[in-house]
């Protein structure tokens, strides 16, 4: 029977997973789904926090978390669309005109 | 005076004032409404201040002896600490009286010839309402000067009619050399308002009033405010300060560059500048100040030498110029000069008397020559049409009124003017007479070789240009003043009404200080023989300047050629205007430019550098940082999760 | 966890960011091989350090370390895929096994509220987006991944700072029949099922923050249309009207 450290080294892994994808992938999708795998991790430590503390905010607070996944995910892929119809790319490089 | 009449003046005060500041609110802002009809407000405004004016006239006139004087308090204007606040006050006495009526009378007459002026194939022009409404502002600001019981007054019109006449000479402000025109007119202004602005201040130190009355009667009395006795010095300062002011808006030397300039504005403003308004601002001030300047002999000499200078000078000029209103404009400055000249010598009557019939004859010279050059389309220089009595009969009978008026033709009104000036000036010192009677000479002689240029000889007009005479408005302003021009002298001659009239203003300053009447001096008590003699005198060089003009331009015209060939370095230092725009070009603004110009190199070099330097400190260390701003947000990303990274490896 | 295993595990971690990074294109850098001998291998490791504290391994436990293998090795694959289709399937993959890790804690209505959302919805859309926007086959920018040095020493180093202390937690240090007993206390504390409790919950204690949530999404959705509705191009600026040109007209006189 695992307990909540296990959980919580397998969310935080998923977590920095995400990160590493977030910043170093190039393709605004990809980009995204890893911000997706990062939510991924931070419901699986949630869930067990709860589980820790024997009640179901954690729980409920994974749910509030999957609506705002299900926003960021809309927002983010409209954003993704209109930014490919400017410049025909999915390059996040392409949109680095504040450069210093 | 009566309570009665105080309180009537009071009204016919505030009416002068108000009427034509009204007239110059509605016809600028009512354009879109009246467009062609922007005239009737100025029109009827300025009448309205022309009755009033004549309404003062009659009650000061009406008045009883020894109560000419009236100082009417209008309302507090500025409420200053410990007691010096400013009133808006009229001081009306004969002198008020009689400038009140000269300027809104001849502004009247030029904005109902303005009327037809303004006009182009009886369309009205662009900025025909804006026109008008500086007409009437113009003379509202000359009517606050002249009416105004305190210095402040008088500034708040003599910087009002600074700035309208900037206005106007620069109506046409598309036209460069018109914008140029009202530039200068305005910046040599300030030259001359700079010392009158330190006169005044230095006024206000001396005596702590700023009011006629209080001031007069200290200098009269010799006293400062604090009681202490008034220098020598400092009076001659504060007259010689003031006598700055009024050379730059009289166009004395030094500051006369900007009047020829002037004529780039229409011609109906050159009329209102030269007759009525702005220009006489400066002897009007000098004959008010009358206490100011005759407490000081050095300041009342400055005077009549800088007069008889300019009157000379401008004479000189006028021989060879071609343009009629430049003739015309320096025939002012030279007229002028003849005023200050009768200031100078203790004849302010004469000197009021002259600015009266000038305004006549000068307004009709220049409606005519505006009206010659409405017939000729825009053209003035006399070189290109002549002969031009037969195509404007009226044009011509009132211009050669005018001119006979103004050469000082025996029986016309400038003959007696002037005649009174040179006799006083005569009287004072010989000199100052004779440079007088040569100017009268000089002045006849260019007045008709103008005249004999442009309506005899053979007939000749510009090409394409059909020649035509005025319009009605035009006319009747020209045959008034025409009819002026001739009439106006009659006021000032036998029992001389005029001068009695005026006596009293003048009696406790410029004739309790006169030195040749006041030591007994046996010209002072001039006889009967040496009046009329001088008249007759003068009289003479008068016709025979005349003729001379005569033989020369319309007969023999070869001889004018002949001269100007035998003595081409006097006649280019004459039509250069004895090179005095270009001496102030290289004496003065060329050294400001070249100065801004070092100053600019200054700035752009060692002030800059330095802050170049200074700044190359932060500078140079955001160039280093700046790598880090890639602008790519997965920069940012990586960054944060970094600084995330070692602060939860910090904390937990 | 005892203070070795933790040691052991950031060396675990340190083999895994060298995994990661071999496993991130790197255009024709890369060396997906050794990246991925790397990767299997920490992921044996990972087993082998977390499985020592276990003495009898129960279904439960087995279950849990298989899933969570699965569910480690599909998240590499996501960020590491040089196709971005292929990385939305192994997403999928990676919700599917969290959705059952979430069975396990007893969260039946999240897992299944999981899937349904996740691989139901916001996948497909994923999956809209990348046919709208990419005709197929991997992209330049997809097979280089920008500074990956950098972001697997920082990513990693914020894990190990997280999980290097999970071992502090109580749980982690109890044992086995501990673990069990406070499961199924955990599971009496809510008769009704996992669903009701939920929603009880929801609407009683989280009720604000459901309406919140509610409005979020409206405007999300707002949002979202007025981001991708077509735009219409700015037509050409009117010319400005002549009224007059100054100083045109010469004066007659």
């Amino acid at each position: 029977m695992p307990g909540t450290s296990e959980y919580i080294v397998l969310g935080s892994i998923l977590f920095a997973l995400g990160l590493v994808g977030f910043v170093s992938r190039r393709n605004l999708i990809v980009m995204f789904l890893s911000t997706e795998v990062m939510f991924q991790g931070v419901i699986v430590n949630v869930v067990a926090f709860g589980r820790l503390h024997e009640n179901l905010d954690g729980q409920a607070f994974a749910l509030f978390l999957l609506v705002i996944a299900a926003v960021e995910a809309g927002l983010a892929l409209g954003l993704v669309v209109l930014l490919h119809r400017r410049k025909s790319t999915l390059d996040s490089e392409a949109w680095a005109t504040m450069r210093g | 005076m009566s309570v009665e009449t105080l309180e009537t003046l009071k009204l016919c005060g505030i009416v002068i004032l108000l009427a034509p500041l009204a007239g110059a609110v509605l016809a600028g802002g009512l354009s879109p409404v009246l467009r062609g009809r922007a005239h009737w407000p100025a029109i009827l405004g300025v009448g309205a201040a022309f009755a009033a004016a004549l309404c003062v006239l009659i009650h000061v006139a009406d008045a009883p002896a020894g109560e000419v004087v009236a100082k009417i308090p209008v309302y507090e204007w500025i409420a200053g600490g410990t007691g010096s606040s400013f009133n808006v006050e009229f001081l009306i006495d004969p002198l008020t009286a009689i400038m009140l009526v000269t300027v809104t009378g001849i502004s009247l007459l030029v904005v109902i010839y303005s009327r037809d002026y303004m006009r182009e194939r009886g369309q009205p022009e662009r900025g025909y309402e804006r026109f008008f409404a500086f007409m009437a502002l113009f003379v509202f600001a000359m009517s606050a000067l002249v009416l105004g019981g305190n210095l402040l007054l008088l500034y708040l019109g003599w910087e009002g009619v600074g700035l309208c006449s900037y206005l106007l000479i620069g109506f046409y402000y598309g036209k460069p050399s018109a914008a140029a025109a009202a530039k200068k007119a305005f910046l040599v202004n300030r030259v001359g308002d700079f010392g009158f602005g330190l006169g005044i201040f230095l006024i206000y130190l001396s005596f702590g009033t700023l009011q006629y009355d209080e001031v007069f009667r200290m200098v009269q009395q010799g006293v400062l405010a604090g009681g202490e006795p008034l220098t020598d010095g400092r009076v001659t300062a504060i007259a010689l300060l003031l006598l700055c002011g009024a050379c730059g808006k009289s166009a004395q030397l030094p500051l006369h560059v900007w009047l020829p300039d002037a004529m780039e504005g229409p011609s109906p403003v050159s009329a209102l500048i030269h007759a009525a308004t702005m220009v006489t601002a400066g002897v009007f001030m000098v004959a008010r100040c009358g206490a100011i300047f005759t407490a000081s002999a050095t300041a009342m000499a400055v005077v009549a030498v800088i007069g008889a200078v300019t009157a000379l000078f401008a004479a000189t000029i006028a021989l060879v110029q071609t343009d009629m209103k430049r003739i015309l404009a320096y025939s002012t400055i030279s007229q002028l000069g003849y005023m200050f000249l009768g200031v100078g010598v203790y004849a302010a009557d004469s000197a009021i008397f002259h600015l009266f019939t000038h305004a006549f004859f000068k307004a009709c010279l220049f409606l005519g020559a505006g009206s010659v050059m409405h017939a000729m389309g825009g053209i003035i220089d006399v070189r290109r049409f002549g002969g031009l009595r037969k195509i404007l009969p009226v044009t011509f009978i009132t211009f050669l009124l005018g001119s006979l008026a103004l050469a000082g033709f025996p029986m016309f009104s400038g003959f007696f003017s002037k005649d009174e000036i040179i006799h006083h000036a005569l009287s004072h010192h010989w000199i100052l007479g004779g440079i007088g009677l040569v100017t009268a000479l000089l002045t006849a002689f260019y007045t008709f070789r103008m005249v004999f240029l442009a309506f005899f000889g053979p007939q000749r007009v510009p090409e394409r240009v059909h020649a035509h005479e005025s319009g009605g408005w035009m006319l009747v302003a020209l045959i008034a003043l025409a009819i002026g021009a001739v009439g106006a002298g009659y006021v000032g001659v036998g029992p001389k009404p005029f001068h009695e009239f005026l006596a009293p203003v003048f009696a406790h300053t410029f004739v309790a200080n006169n030195p040749v009447t006041s030591h007994g001096h046996a010209a002072g008590h001039a006889g009967f023989w040496a009046e009329y003699g001088l008249m007759v005198v003068s009289g003479g060089l008068v016709i025979i300047a005349i003729l001379a003009a005569y033989v020369l331009y319309v007969r023999q015209p070869w001889i004018p050629a002949l001269v100007k060939a035998s003595f081409p370095g006097a006649h280019r230092v004459l039509w250069n205007k004895y090179y005095v725009d270009e001496l102030y070009d290289e004496g003065l603004i060329e050294p400001a430019r070249t100065s801004g110009r070092a100053c600019v190199g200054a700035d752009d070099f060692v002030i800059d550098g330095v802050l170049w330097l200074i700044t190359m400190v932060p500078r140079s260390l955001a160039y280093l940082l700046q790598t880090l701003q890639s602008g790519a947000l997965q920069g940012y990303a990586v960054t944060m999760l970094a600084a995330a990274a070692i602060i939860g490896m910090l904390i937990l | 966890m005892t203070a070795t295993t933790a040691n052991l595990l950031y060396l675990v971690f340190a083999f895994g960011g060298a995994g990661v990074y071999f496993l991130l294109p790197r255009g024709g850098r890369s060396n997906p091989i050794v990246g991925a001998i790397l990767g299997l291998s920490t992921l044996v490791a990972l087993l082998i350090v977390l499985g020592v504290g276990v003495i009898a391994p129960s279904p439960t436990t087995g279950c849990f370390y298989v899933l969570a293998t699965i569910a480690l090795f599909a998240a590499v694959r996501v960020v590491t895929h040089s196709r971005p289709v292929y990385s939305a399937l192994y997403f999928v993959l990676v919700v599917v096994a969290v959705a059952a890790l979430l069975l396990l804690q007893h969260a039946e209505f999240l897992a299944v509220a999981l899937i349904i959302i996740y691989a139901g919805a916001i996948l497909v859309t994923y999956l809209f987006v990348i046919m709208l926007a990419h005709a197929g086959g991997s992209s330049t920018y997809d097979r280089r991944a920008r500074e990956p040095l950098l972001a697997v020493l920082a990513g990693f180093a914020l894990m190990a700072a997280i999980a290097g202390r999970a071992g502090d937690l109580p749980a982690g240090q109890s044992p086995e029949s501990a673990r069990l007993a406070a499961d199924v206390a955990y599971s009496s504390v809510f008769p009704d099922s996992n669903t009701m409790a939920i929603g009880a919950t929801v609407m009683t204690k989280y009720v604000v923050a459901l309406e919140i949530g509610g409005v979020l999404l409206l405007i999300a959705m707002v949002g979202a249309i007025a981001l991708s509705r077509k735009q219409i191009p700015r037509g050409e600026r009117p010319k400005p009207r002549v009224i007059g040109e100054i100083g045109k007209e010469v004066p007659p006189y």
